[in-house]
Order: structure tokens, then sequence, then C-alpha cells
């Protein structure tokens, strides 16, 4: 049933993008009156009814396997309702009654036999043909995954419209190509010699442009569905996406061997080109179009494949490239600097080669040497351990419930060695040689969420493996980690605020008033700057009093307060009691973790935390005088202009 | 008749066909945007709302009564704000920290709280 719809979509995919190339090979050839010619061309016609017909049909088998995938039964892909059902409810069900709508269309205006003999109805209907095509692939790139890109979904189903339509024009236009190339190489076609070398140049210039056109677009989808080289080599999708290109290159290869050496046999007055120089040009194409219909079927499985930012990379090296690992190898620097000197000068003597003719294959291949043997210099000392987890996200976001529960399980697990704040300096710590590192500095900087994650569930050198944990407990392991090191950096985060220089992500936190529905500290982003306020009672009572004095102008200028008693208690509105009057949140149901994660950033009985519209950590302080600074931040924050996007949900 | 007519036909055919489409779609939405606002307006006169909250203050000097409260479905989000009391005994029934449960009366936006129970915890 899979490999039946896999087929279907292939099927139809192919003969869409067939449609298009065919039509605008045609226009592109121009009319000619020559009988071979016109022969080709009235093939071209009858190929491409063909096609429509196979399209038409293969379109019905894709709708019956998304049906199927949809209900997921097999036989719902032969029930009317359920397939009138996903037709008429489903963005994919509106594409496709559009495309299939389009290609009915051009099915019965293509089998009119329309007479073309006046060069303006000839253009007319060629050209009909091409934009009824062209406008039945485009459609394809509104229901495929750049439909679901958040959030600038129409930049991304511009880039998709804008690489079917040029693989169209380029891949389609391939097989037409390499019948009119054979005709014409043909004895009997010498009449049309002339018009197929003609078509051809022109071909080759159209395909430069095309060929950039796909690149482009293909590197935005790129950017935009992948997203990071560990998503690339760690994921079907990503591996499919480098099967493309390497299927690409040997196309483009193919390509360029006809265009650099083949063409220009066929130069000179067009009438003397002889029948070998042709045959080896079909021949050419053809190899063109045959890695063309492979990548078709590496298109048509990437396109049931979930893209592979949605996918948790499994990183297939035991390495990685990474400018801070430099760090470590200070004595690495000459040979980096050597090495990379010697790259660009393989690079230069590369782009240099065209212009001294006699010697241009040796300094070619003397550029690449030199360029490879610079890289194998500069390189190694960027590699650092990598394994299969270094690219995944963690499981359990960022939050200080995750926080505190990591924060349990390192002190019963981890502290004995590791020291109770990650410095490697536990009670154990002293059996050890070298020491436990400490965790806190850029050494966390260095690896990855998955690195750490790996270390706990395999152990490293002398620490034991923790494997018998729950994935979301080792993943807990990891944000307290990553808070710790946080906590570390906030030492460096003053009272006041730093104008435009977010960098420490705030852990997000749920958390309750009496008996309202919990809320998130995520939900204030973009609306409110928020000043999380950790308070023990009766310390803070003259601070509260303060604030809540204040309150009535803090919210008309965006702030929004929240209050956690550090005791945690859940009576804690009415500890408050009745003066002063508060009516900011006050937390009565999630406070332990709050407590417990915040104070890694700034112990003490008193603590305010300034959070900015985008979730960063601005500005803290233990023991705030009157609401003048405050109210200064609030200002400066207010009046800064966005430099970041929000911190992502998980750590790295 | 000769060919590129037929095309030029085609091709305006089929942009009136999708422009009047667009054009139908747009005037169901807006139908139904008035619709909508039809049926608010109708829903006007005496109502009664449900919620749970917590007392942030009692005021009964300005006849007030704080509460931190969840979303009230058709009314208001969840929001810390001030409601009057029909009688002046429910500012004596609560004290601030209490978790309570509490019905709004009356038409909006001319709404008071009619009932007021401590919630068990």
């Amino acid at each position: 049933m899979t490999e039946l719809g896999l087929l279907a979509r292939f099927v139809h995919l192919s003969a869409s993008i067939l449609i298009v190339g065919s039509a605008a090979l045609v226009l592109l050839a121009g009319r000619s009156d020559r009988p071979t010619a016109l022969a080709w061309e009235s093939r071209v016609v009858a190929l491409t009814r063909a096609l429509i017909w196979l399209a038409l049909g293969a379109g019905l088998a894709v709708l019956a396997h998304q049906t199927a995938i949809l209900e997921s039964s097999v036989v719902a892909a032969l029930e009317p309702r359920a397939l009138a059902r996903v037709a008429l409810e489903t963005r994919f069900g509106h594409v496709w009654l559009v495309r299939q709508g389009l290609l009915l269309l051009l099915g019965v205006f293509v089998s009119l036999r329309l007479d073309v003999r006046r060069a303006v109805d000839w253009r007319a209907a060629r050209g009909e043909t091409a934009i009824l095509g062209a406008l039945a692939l485009a459609a394809l790139g509104a229901a495929g995954h750049s439909a679901a890109v958040e959030p600038s979904a129409a930049a991304a189903i511009a880039a998709d419209v804008g690489h079917l339509l040029a693989a169209g024009v380029w891949a389609g236009a391939l097989p037409a190509l390499v019948l009119l190339l054979r005709a014409a190489s043909r004895e009997a076609g010498a009449d049309a010699r002339p018009y197929a070398v003609l078509t051809a140049r022109r071909f080759s210039r159209a395909a430069l442009i095309l060929m950039t056109a796909l690149l482009a677009t293909g590197i935005l989808i790129t950017a935009v569905q992948v997203g990071s080289v560990g998503a690339l080599l760690g994921t079907r999708y990503g591996r499919l996406l480098v099967l493309k290109l390497a299927l690409v290159l040997a196309a483009l290869a193919a390509a360029a061997l006809g265009r650099r050496r083949l063409l220009p046999a066929l130069g000179g007055e067009a009438t003397t080109v002889g029948r070998p120089a042709m045959r080896r040009l079909a021949g050419s194409v053809a190899v063109e179009a045959a890695c063309v219909l492979a990548i078709l079927g590496v298109v048509t499985a990437l396109g049931v494949s979930p893209p592979a930012r949605h996918e948790q990379p499994d990183w297939p090296l035991s390495f990685r490239l990474a400018v801070g690992a430099l760090g470590d190898t200070p004595d690495a620097w000459p040979f980096v600097l050597v090495g990379s000197q010697i790259a660009v000068l393989g690079v230069v003597v590369a782009l240099c080669s065209p212009a001294l003719r006699a010697a241009r294959w040796p300094l070619l291949a003397g550029g690449g040497v030199l360029m490879l043997a610079g890289l194998v210099m500069a390189l190694p000392p960027f590699a650092t351990d990598a394994y299969p987890t270094t690219y995944q996200r963690p499981a359990v976001p960022y939050q200080a419930a995750s926080v505190a529960a990591g924060a349990a399980l390192y002190a019963r697990d981890c502290a004995a060695c590791h020291g109770p704040v990650g410095a490697g300096d536990g009670p154990a710590a002293r059996a050890f040689s070298p020491a436990p590192p400490d965790l806190r500095a850029h050494h966390a900087a260095l690896h990855t969420a998955g690195d750490l994650y790996w270390w706990i569930t395999h152990g490293r050198r002398a620490m034991p493996a923790f494997g018998h944990l729950e994935p979301e407990q080792r993943w807990s392991l990891v944000n307290y980690l990553r808070a710790l090191g946080a906590a570390d950096a906030a030492r460096r985060l003053g009272a006041v605020v730093e104008p435009e220089r977010p960098r420490l992500v705030a852990p997000d936190f749920a958390f309750a008033v009496g008996p309202t529905p919990p809320r998130a500290l995520r939900d204030y982003r973009g609306a409110r700057v928020v000043l999380v306020v950790l308070y023990t009672l009766p310390g803070s009572r003259q601070r509260l009093a303060e604030l809540a004095a204040r309150y009535d102008l803090l919210v008309p200028l965006g702030v929004e307060v929240i209050a956690v008693p550090t005791d945690a208690s859940p009576d804690a509105i009415k500890r408050l009691g009745r003066e002063p009057r508060i009516f900011f949140p006050v937390v009565t149901d999630g406070a332990a973790e709050i407590v417990t994660t915040y104070s890694l950033f700034a112990a003490g009985p008193h603590a305010e935390f300034l959070v900015d519209r985008q979730g960063y950590l601005r500005a803290l302080e233990a023991a705030p005088q009157g609401t003048e600074r405050l109210l200064q931040n609030v200002q400066a924050l207010n009046e800064e202009k966005v430099v970041v996007a929000p911190p992502a949900e998980h750590v790295h | 008749m000769a060919v590129w007519k037929v095309v030029v036909l085609l091709d305006l055919a089929l942009a009136l066909g999708v422009g009047g489409g667009y054009l139908w779609w747009g005037r169901q939405v807006e139908r139904l945007g008035r619709e909508l606002v039809e049926a608010r307006a109708a829903a006007a006169g005496p109502r009664e709302y449900r919620a749970e909250g917590v007392v942030r203050a009692v005021l009964p000097e300005v006849g007030v009564i704080v509460i931190t409260h969840e979303e009230i479905s058709g009314y208001m989000p969840a929001m810390t704000m001030g409601f009057r009391a029909v009688s002046p005994k429910l500012y004596e029934a609560v004290q601030v920290g209490d978790a309570v449960r509490f019905s709004l009366g009356g038409t909006p936006p001319n709404l008071a709280i009619t009932t007021i129970e401590k919630l068990g915890r």
C-alpha cells in the first residue's frame, strides 16, 4: 500500500513536471516548418496529452493514499465518503481539487484538434499549455511541508513554488530535448539539425538561470526545513536531501560536460553539424534526464518524510566541528592560521586557472590539492567529540519544574563528586585525578545538551553511567546543569538593565494563584515585562508594600509583578493579610520549583528578577530600595529595540 | 474560431471564475461576521456568570471585593478585578486569601456579586 502510494506520488510529480518542461521547451524552440521539427513537435504534444491523463489518474491514487493515511485505514482509500471528506475539508484536498481541475482543463484543451498554422495561434496554444501546466505545478507548493511553516508560511510557499517551477522547466524539458536531438541525429532528420542545435543552445542558456534559481530556492527551503548540520546528517529527511544534492551534482556534471565539450562541437554553421556530435549530446542529456528521474524519486520520499526540523537528529559521526573547541587547544592556533592561508591560496589558484589556458588543468588540480591540504591542517583543532545524541533537543523544556527535579537528582546522585553546585569539589572528588570538571564554566557552553545527556546515560572516564534513570530525569539533569551555568553567568548581571544585551534565558515556570488555572511565565512574552519577586516574610513585607503602592503605575508601563513566597505556602495570600493591599499575582501553587530554580541565580531571603518581553533575564537585585531603579529599568526595556528572537523552549 | 481567441476566452473565464469565487468567499465571511455581531447583540439582557477565584481585598467602604479570578467565559478573561456585591452581608462572608466560588448577576456591564462561598481547602 505504502509502496503503491509512493509510486503514485512519484508518477504524479514526474508527469506534472514533464508537462511544464515539454511545453516550455516547445516555446523555447519556437515554430519551424521543417518536417522533422514538426513531427517532433506533434510527438511532444501527443506525449503531453498522455502525461496529462497519467497525472490525473495518478492524482486519484494520491488522493486515495492520502485518505488512507489521514483515516489510518487502508479500506478508507476506496470509500467515496472518506475520499470526499479529505477532498472537501482538508487543505491538501482543496489544493488537490484545484490541481486536478487545472489538469482536466489542460487535458481538454490539448485534446482539441486545434489549427495552429498561424503564428499567433501557435503561440497562444503552446503558451496556454505552458501556463495551465505551470499553474497546476505551482499549486503543489501550497500543500507541501512549506504550508506548515511558522510563522512565515507565505515566504516558504513562495520559495517552494519557485523551486517547483524552475525544476519543472529545467528537468521537465530534458526528455523532450533528448527526443529532438535523437530525431535530428538520424540520417533522415538532417533538415531539423540547425533547429535542434539552436534549441540546445537556448536551453543551455536558460538552464544556467534556472539552476541558479533552483540552488537559491533549494538553500532557502533547506534552511527552513532542516536548519542545522545536525539535522542534515542526523535525520532521514536530511540524509535524503544529501542524496538529492549528490544526484543534482551528477546531473550538473553531465550538463557541464555537455555545455563545455559537446555544444562547441556543434558550433559554426549549424547546417554542417555532424551526426556523431549530435548523438553524443543526446546521450549526455539522456544521462541528465536519468539523474532527474532519480532526483524526483528522492523528492517523492522527501514529501512524505517529516521535515528534519521536527525530528530528533541521530548524529552519525564520532566528531563534529565547533569553533569553541579551539579554546581547549591553544597550541593549535599556528596550524589553523597556516592551514587556512594554504586553503585560501588553493582557492585563489583554482579560481585563476581558467585565465591561463595552457596550464588550466594542472592549476585547477594543484589548487584543489592545496585547498584540501590546508583544510586537513586547519580543521582538526576544531573537531570535538560527538555522540548520537549530540544534536538532540531535550525531551523536557527548560522549565523550573524540570530544573528543580534535576536539582534533587543532582543532590542525590552527582553532588558527592561534582560538588554541591557543580564546581567539581565534592567530598569524593579528591579520589579522582584529574578532578571532576567545573560544570558551570565555559565547559558547559562548548558541549551541547545532547553531549551531556550522552555522558549521563553512558558515563565518561571515571564517571559511572546513569542510564537507569528515566530519559526525562536525565534531561532534567541536563536542564539543571544548564541552569547552573546560567547562574554562574548571572553573577555578571547587575541591578541595572544593560540596553540591548539580552543573554540569559529566564527559566520558564508554571504558577497558579488560588483556584485559578495555572499560567506560565511564557504567557507574558511579547506583552509584559515581568518582575519575579522571591520574598520571605516578615523581612520582605515593606518591600512588597512599596511595590503594591506603585502597582497602579507599573501596570500601565507594561509590568507584571509575580510574587513567589520562599516558604512555598499555599496560604501565601492569607499570610500577607489585609495590609498592604497587594493585587499582583502571589503564587500559591508551584512556588517551590520557582524558588529552587531562581535561588541558583540569587540566593537570599529576598531577590527580584527583571524578565524582558522576550523572556530574557535582564537585571537582578537582592536588596532593592525604592522603585526608582525599577522604573528606570522598565523605561530602558520599553525603549529598546528587539535585538534577538525569543529563546527556544529547550536548552542547547 | 481562431485558436488565440479560444485561449483568450479560456483565460478570461478562468480569471473570472477565480475572481468571482474569491469575491463570493469574501461575502460569505462578511455575512458570517455580521451574523455574529447580531447574535451577540441579541444576547444582551440580564445574565448570570459563575467563576472561581481568590479574594485579594475586601473594601466595604468603597463597596468592592477584589478577586483574582479565572476566565469568565463569554464575559472577561482571567484577571484581578474589583466587583460590587449586591448585599453588604457578602463583604463579611469572606476574607483576604480565601479561595471562593462566586456568581455575577445583572445586565452587562452592570454586574454585581450575587453569591460568594468559600471553597474548602
